[in-house]
Order: C-alpha cells, then structure tokens, then sequence
C-alpha cells in the first residue's frame, strides 16, 4: 500500500500542470505533499473545513446521500478534492495554457 | 364559674332539656376541677359514650333525689337550695319527664348551612361556602380552655373564695393550713345546715348555668358576662366539689386538726387532678446554644458545550443504531452457526483497512481522470464533436484527426505488437509490447490497458518476463486477456487481479510450449464442459488448442502445419521434416471449427478442427508472409488478408483469385475491417501510414492515406477499428499508440433507397457489399465450395 500510494502520488504529480498533490489524514494533517510546508498545512486546514461545510450541504438536503468530490475553478488554478471520513486527497492544478 | 361546655359542639340530639341537663352537669363536675389546665379539650367519641353510658344513672340519682331528698344520704353534702323556675317554662308531665328518650350520635353537622354564601372579593360575586372538614378527627365535642390570667378580676375573685390556694406556686404550708382549715370549718357547717335544701338547690344551680350555656352556644360567643353572677352564686358549691374530689385528703386533715401546729412542716403540694386522676408534667431540657458550622466545597468543573443537531447526523445515529440491532440479532443465532460464519469472517480492522486502500484507489483514481481531463479539455471535445468540415467539398476523400498518443514510460524502445479495443468498454484498449527487431529483441514485455479517459498511464500494466507478441480478449469475461509469448509461452491474464499475481495461467515452459514464438492467439468457443479455450498458431507449423482449466493450461495439437519442402538430414544424419510457420490465424465468425491459417510462406490454408492433418483448402494467396486474415463483418464469405509483399487482397471463400488486390508501396502490417461499414477496411504500413479504402467509393484507390509517424524512425504495426466510436488506434515501433478520429466521410453508412424505408442500416449494407460482389465477379461464383465439402461427411 505504502509503495502503491508513493507510486500514485509521482504518477499524479506527474502530469502536465499539476502544482501539488497533498494527502491529509482525518485529522486535518497533511501526512504527504509535494508542496512546500506551509502551503500544505493552510491547504490542508482551510480544505478540511470547506469540506465539512459542503459535506454537511449535502447530507442535510439529503441524509442518504453523500459528497463525493469537489472541485474549486479559480481565475489562477483548479483544486480538485477527494474526500472521504478518513482523509482527504488535495490535487492543485494550472490550466494548461 | 366557668363552666363553658358548648353542648352544641357535642351534635347530641337532645330533646329533652332535662336529660340534656344532666349532661352538662356530669361535665360541670369535673370542669370545675380541671379548669385551670387551661385545656381545649376535645372529647373523642369514647369518652362521648362513657359519658352517655354515666347520664342516666345519674338521671337516676335524681329522680331518686327528688321522691326522698332527706332520707338520701348519698347526696347530704348538698348545699340546699332553691328552685328557681323560669316564669315561661313549659309545663311538663311527670310521665313524659320519665319517659325514656333514645339518644343519637349522627355525623351530620346541624349547624353548617347548605347553601351559605358569602362574598369572594377577588372573584368579585357570591360563591358558596365549602363544608368545613376536620381531617380524620371528627370534632364531635369542642372545650373552650378556661385558663384565666392570676392578676385578673376573675382570678381575684377565684382567690378569693379560696379557690388555687393550694396550686403549686405560692402559698406556703401555713397559709395553706389555714385555709383548709376554713374550708374544713365551712363544710362542717354546711352540711348541717340546710341538708334538705342541696337537691333542690344544686338543681337550680343546674338550670342556671344551662340557661347562661344554651344562649352563649346559640351566639357563639364567650359567655363573658354572665359568668360573674353566676360564678358568685355557686361559690360555695363548686369548692364543695372540690373538697368531694380528695375525701381521703379531708378525712385525714379532719383527723390531725387536734394538733395543727405539728402538721404545718410537711410542705404539700396539692396537685389539681381531674376524675380521671390525670395530669400532666412538662420537663424543659436544656437548650444547646446555637451554632452553625460552614464549609465550601470546589466548586464542580464547568465546560460549555454546543453543538447544532443536523438532519444528516440524526439520521447518521438511526442508521449506526439500526446497525447495532442487526448485530445483536446476529448474536442472537446458535453458537454453531456463529462459528462457520466467524471463520471466514475477517478482523474488523482487516475489512477497514481494505475498504479503506479501496476508497484511496478509488479517489486517485477520479483525481486522475480530472486532471486528465483539464489537460486534454480541447481533445476530448473534439473526440465527441468536431467533423473535419472540409470533408463537405471534398468529395470521396477523408483525413484522420489524431486524437491522443498513448506510451508507457517504461516501454518506450518496445513495439507495439499487438492492439485490440476492449469488446465491451469502448474506451478502453488492450497493446501487447513486444519487439519485431528480432536480431535485437528485448528481455522483456509488457501487456497494458489503456482508457482514453487517462491518456497519460495505463489503466494496468503489467511487466512480462518475455516479449509479447500478441494478444486477444475474451469477449465473454472482458477483463481476461490471453496473449502469446516470444518465447513460444501462452499465458492469460485476468486484470481485475492485482498487479503483483501477474498472470493468472501460464503454459508449462517445459512440457506442452511451443518452441517459436507465438505470432496468434484466439479465443474460441467454449469446450463441451464448459471451460474457456483459445488457440494460439506459432512459427514452430502447430496449432494449439488451450483450455483453460482450473489453475492449468490443458494443450491440444490441432493442426501440424506442413510444407512442400523436402525432409532435410539434421546434423547428426536423420530426416527432419520441416513445417511450414504459421504467422496468423483466424476464426469463421459463424462456424467455430472452420480457421484460416496464414503461413510466413504466404499460404492460406482453410482449416478444421475435425480434420487434423489435411487443410480443407489452400490458396497461395501471397509472396512474403501473411500478417493478419480477418472476415468481413458483414459478409461470411468476404476477408481480407495482408502480408508483408505490400499488398492487400480481398477474398472470397471458394475462389483461388482474390476479388481485390491493392498494392500499398510498403509491408502492410495489419488489414482491419469497419465495423459500420461492409466496404470500408483500413490498413497500416511499415512506412507509417494509414490506408482506409471504401470499395463502394473507390475500387482502386484509398479514400484516405494519411501518414501517422515519421517513415524515418517509426513503422506502423497493427490498427484496430473501436466497434461504437468513431475512432481507430493505430500502434508504432516505438511503444506508442495513436488514436486517431475518422473524418465524416470515411465512415459513409448506407441511405435506405425509397422503395425500403424501413430496412435496418445491417441489411443495407449487406445489399451494398452483395450488389458490389456481383460487379466484380468474373468468373460467374460457384457459391458454397467450403459448405459442399462439409455436406460430404
């Protein structure tokens, strides 16, 4: 698993235009990024929230349903966040110009 | 003296004032002993009945007084006296006074008024007054205390006639003695004196006191007033009373009144007793003095808690606790069936951490395709939506749009030997990595999936220890892939394995391999029991029939190849027969035991899986070897066939000349027909183009030649049509796949004619390729050469 997830990480941070690739625990900790620390660490604390806030959105207009991804276009990048109870995978990418 | 006897209290139906009399009499007695305790006494009903049971014969007395007052002795110490009789008194017979009159104790309250009312200020109206209630204690007979104050008139005036002399302050024994003595003098005289007079007096005094007592009752006021007069005239008898209550005590006075002066030292306290020689004493313990001890504890650890409760976590909690029930109910079942299931089951944390590992692959997954998707944004739109608008005014001609370029890292100096798209995800293709550079072949191989969705990496990869030469996907169970190996090995792989159990059946190297490469494999039709076979041709002239069994591969020869080639002596003198070398292999769409075989010699022999030595037919159909066969898919009798002699023909079952032949200037490495179109066929070379041809168009020439890849570095060597998209997937000698986009005018489907509206697009195209055939028929088709055959078994 340990090598299954460092291998997905380089594959995804791999591709074109992708920033960073942070993975944060259930904590709200990033445990693994390709970012710098502080970046990491605000990402990963502001995410957790946002995710909590949409997850709450869904769940109240529907108990049975669930959120399962979420995706932030902003004028500089696109955020894309899988979350899950247990972690949180942050993708940061630059539209290809 | 106050005798305050409120008769009324008693709620004694008492007629008859006579009797009635008596009865306060009886009380009058021992009231006037007992009036200083200062006592509310409340009789109970007991002593109501003793008091009853004590009037009549106390009646008795009386009447009995009144025939012999003299001769009575029992009623001597009567003072005499007068009878006074109201003037207004009713006159009474002697019988009815005698007569017997029952007498009744009721619980009706005589005195509550029903309907009383009275005004309720706060309401502001009259509302009626509830009944009075007295708990579980009837009060059938209510005392008005007769405590006086000592310094008031009255009590003066008690004093004074001698009465409390003897209480238990004051009065030293002298004085005490003396008023005895008194007393004692007084009684002496009286009863003397007027013997005759006492009934008849005490039975006045009777009257008077019933006369004050039946006004003050009726009022309900202290009868005050009256009592001063009265007290003052029975004065004398009352102490009489007194003295009668201790007759011991008088007689032995009367004894030692000789010597006075002796007695005087014993200091007795008279106690003031009642009939019933009751009395009370009061002690007064001591007071402890008050104190108050204090002490504070810590004070409880105090915490704010808030939270908001959401539809979402209240139904959250129904479903955990509805889990939990099930649980239980789970419990519930018989050990023995618990432990079956407790064996396989796993440990909560195992199935966690799964579930979990799942979830991640899942997430990357998505993540993955989404950035896949931001960066080929502009591909993927024009893979769904944009036409080649020049395709308008170019009439019969069309261009191949490239799509996405699919490579594997790690596979970049490797061919690609073969490509198939997935049977049932249309997204999704198959490559065989292998190499045709054979005199510098690779160690090693590699079978990939790639999605169009993920451009970038493969959906699975997995490494092979050989190279791999070919490959094909079972249609029935799409995630296995059976693929043949340079080193003559056939395996299967299963992709919804994980990567680490490579493959999931692998030929024995030893036993049953086949000793050149495999250059075809095919799956087939399953075997009597049941089980999955394919067949796989190879350079070493046989064909081989796998079934898959569990965990073995089972072979079968089915065909030895043969050539005309003479035995040749081997080194060491003896004849070796030599095969011919089977390059590709192909099934009849319709009839699973009928194959087409093509050898590196150029020959077409049509096979059977019943006869395993003679070819049902043989064509030389080329020059240089066959690369790939493949049936029409519209038309059973109609294949096509490339090989490396740079030519493509187009054949039909039973005719020893091809109906096209089509010379591509380059060793055409793979022939495929359209899956939309009986005419169209598209073709790859070694010099990097694609050629697809519509004989419906153009008989003699591509409708579209497009070059893919550089001539210079790369050569083309399979091409695979997507059997819904639009799209074809051409494969390189470098490890690169190229997906590229038919242009509308490559993919032409048939226009219903008027006559026939309602034909479907399969038919139609069946009548196109039918009505085509017979232009090119020359010699007129002797049809069903192969079915004949067959019919002669």
């Amino acid at each position: 698993m340990a090598n299954e997830a460092e291998e997905t990480v380089r594959k995804l941070a791999s591709h074109r235009g992708v920033h960073g690739v942070i993975i944060v625990n259930g904590e709200g900790i990033p445990i693994k990024t390709t970012l710098d620390n502080h970046i990491s660490v605000q990402y990963a604390g502001l995410m957790s929230a946002l995710v909590d806030k949409a997850k709450a959105v869904v769940r109240d207009l529907d108990p049975s349903n669930d959120l399962t991804f979420l995706r932030i276009r902003s004028k500089k990048s696109e955020v894309m966040v899988a979350p899950d109870k247990d972690f949180i995978l942050i993708v940061v990418q630059h539209p290809v110009e | 003296m106050a005798t305050m006897c409120h008769a009324r209290a008693l709620y004694l139906t008492a007629p008859r004032c006579q009797t009635y009399l008596h009865v306060c009499q009886t009380f009058s007695q021992f009231d006037n002993k007992s009036h200083l305790f200062g006592k509310n006494l409340i009789f109970r009903v007991e002593n109501i009945f003793k008091l009853t049971k004590m009037a009549p014969k106390k009646k008795e007395a009386v009447s009995k007084s009144r025939g012999n007052l003299v001769e009575d002795e029992g009623l001597d110490w009567l003072k005499p006296r007068a009878l006074i009789k109201p003037d207004d008194q009713e006159d009474v017979p002697e019988a009815d006074l005698e007569e017997e009159v029952g007498r009744v104790l009721t619980t009706i309250n005589p005195t509550w008024v029903a309907d009383e009312v009275a005004y309720h200020y706060g309401q502001g109206k009259f509302v009626a007054k509830p009944k009075p209630t007295f708990g579980k204690a009837y009060p059938l007979y209510i005392f008005q205390g007769t405590a006086i104050r000592k310094d008031s008139d009255e009590a003066k005036a008690q004093v004074a006639a001698g009465y409390g002399m003897t209480s238990f302050d004051d009065a030293g024994p002298k004085r005490a003695k003396v008023k005895k003595s008194s007393a004692e003098e007084e009684e002496e005289e009286e009863p003397e004196a007027e013997p005759a007079a006492t009934g008849e007096e005490a039975k006045a005094e009777e009257d008077a006191v019933a006369e004050e007592e039946k006004p003050a009752a009726e009022s309900g006021e202290e009868p005050e007033p009256t009592e001063a007069p009265a007290e003052q005239a029975e004065g004398e008898g009352t102490e009489e009373a007194a003295e009668e209550a201790e007759p011991e005590e008088k007689e032995e006075e009367a004894a030692a009144d000789a010597d006075e002066e002796i007695i005087e030292i014993k200091p007795r306290v008279k106690k003031l007793a009642n009939q019933f020689n009751f009395c009370e004493r009061a002690a007064l313990t001591y007071n402890f003095p008050r104190r108050s001890v204090e002490t504070q504890t810590i004070p409880p650890a105090r915490a704010n808690y808030g939270s908001t409760a959401l539809q979402c976590i209240i139904f959250d909690y129904y479903q955990e606790d509805f889990a939990k029930k099930l649980k239980e109910k789970e419990e519930e079942k018989p050990k023995r069936l618990r432990k079956k299931a407790a064996k396989h089951a796993k440990s909560a944390q195992q199935i966690h951490d799964e579930q979990l590992a799942q979830r991640i692959r899942e997430a990357w997954a998505i993540l993955e395709r989404l950035v896949n998707q931001n960066i080929y944004d502009d591909i993927a739109q024009d893979y769904r939506y944009w036409d080649d608008p020049s395709d308008e005014f170019r009439e019969g001609m069309g261009s191949l749009l490239p799509l996405w370029k699919f490579q594997f890292e790690p596979m970049r100096n490797h061919a690609v030997c073969d490509l198939q798209w997935n049977p049932h995800y249309q997204d999704l293709f198959a490559v065989a990595y292998g190499s045709l550079d054979f005199t510098n072949q690779q160690k090693e191989g590699c079978l990939c999936l790639y999605s169009i969705k993920n451009p970038a990496f493969p959906e699975y990869a997995v490494i092979t220890d050989s190279p791999i030469i070919c490959l094909d996907v079972y249609k029935e169970t799409p995630y296995l892939v059976c693929v043949g190996l340079y080193d003559g090995n056939v395996c299967v792989y299963n992709a919804q394995l994980t990567l680490e159990s490579s493959y999931q059946y692998k030929s024995d190297s030893v036993r049953d391999k086949h000793s050149n490469i495999v250059w075809e494999v095919r799956w087939g039709a399953r075997m009597i029991d049941g089980e999955a076979s394919f067949f796989s041709i190879s350079g070493d002239g046989r064909v081989v029939q796998w079934a898959v069994m569990p965990g073995e591969l089972q072979a079968t020869t089915i065909i030895t190849l043969t050539s005309n080639v003479p035995p040749i002596p081997g080194p060491d003198g003896t004849m070796v027969t030599v095969n011919s070398c089977g390059s590709c292999i192909c099934f009849h769409p319709e009839r699973p035991e009928i194959f087409m075989v093509g050898t590196e010699e150029g020959m077409i022999h049509t096979c059977s899986l019943k006869y395993n030595r003679n070819y049902v037919r043989s064509v030389q159909g080329h020059h240089m070897p066959v690369y790939r066969i493949h049936y029409n898919l519209f038309n059973n009798s109609i294949y096509a066939s490339c090989s490396g002699d740079w030519r493509v023909k187009i054949w039909e079952d039973g005719r020893d000349e091809p109906l096209f032949m089509f010379e591509l200037g380059s060793p055409v490495g793979d022939v495929k027909w359209a899956p939309y179109s009986s005419t169209v066929f598209a073709a790859c070379t070694a010099d990097g183009k694609v050629y697809v041809y519509d004989l419906n168009v153009n008989k003699y020439r591509p409708i579209c030649v497009q070059a893919v890849v550089s001539k210079k570095t790369k050569k083309l060597t399979r091409i695979d049509f997507n059997s819904r998209l639009p799209v074809i997937v051409a494969g390189d000698t470098k490890g690169t796949c190229h997906v590229l986009k038919l242009s509308p005018n490559l993919r032409v489907m048939c226009k219903p004619p008027k006559k026939a509206q309602g034909v479907d697009q399969r038919t139609l195209q069946i009548m196109k390729l039918d009505k085509l055939l017979s232009l090119v028929r020359d010699p007129p088709f002797t049809p069903g050469v192969v079915d004949e055959k067959f019919e002669d078994d």
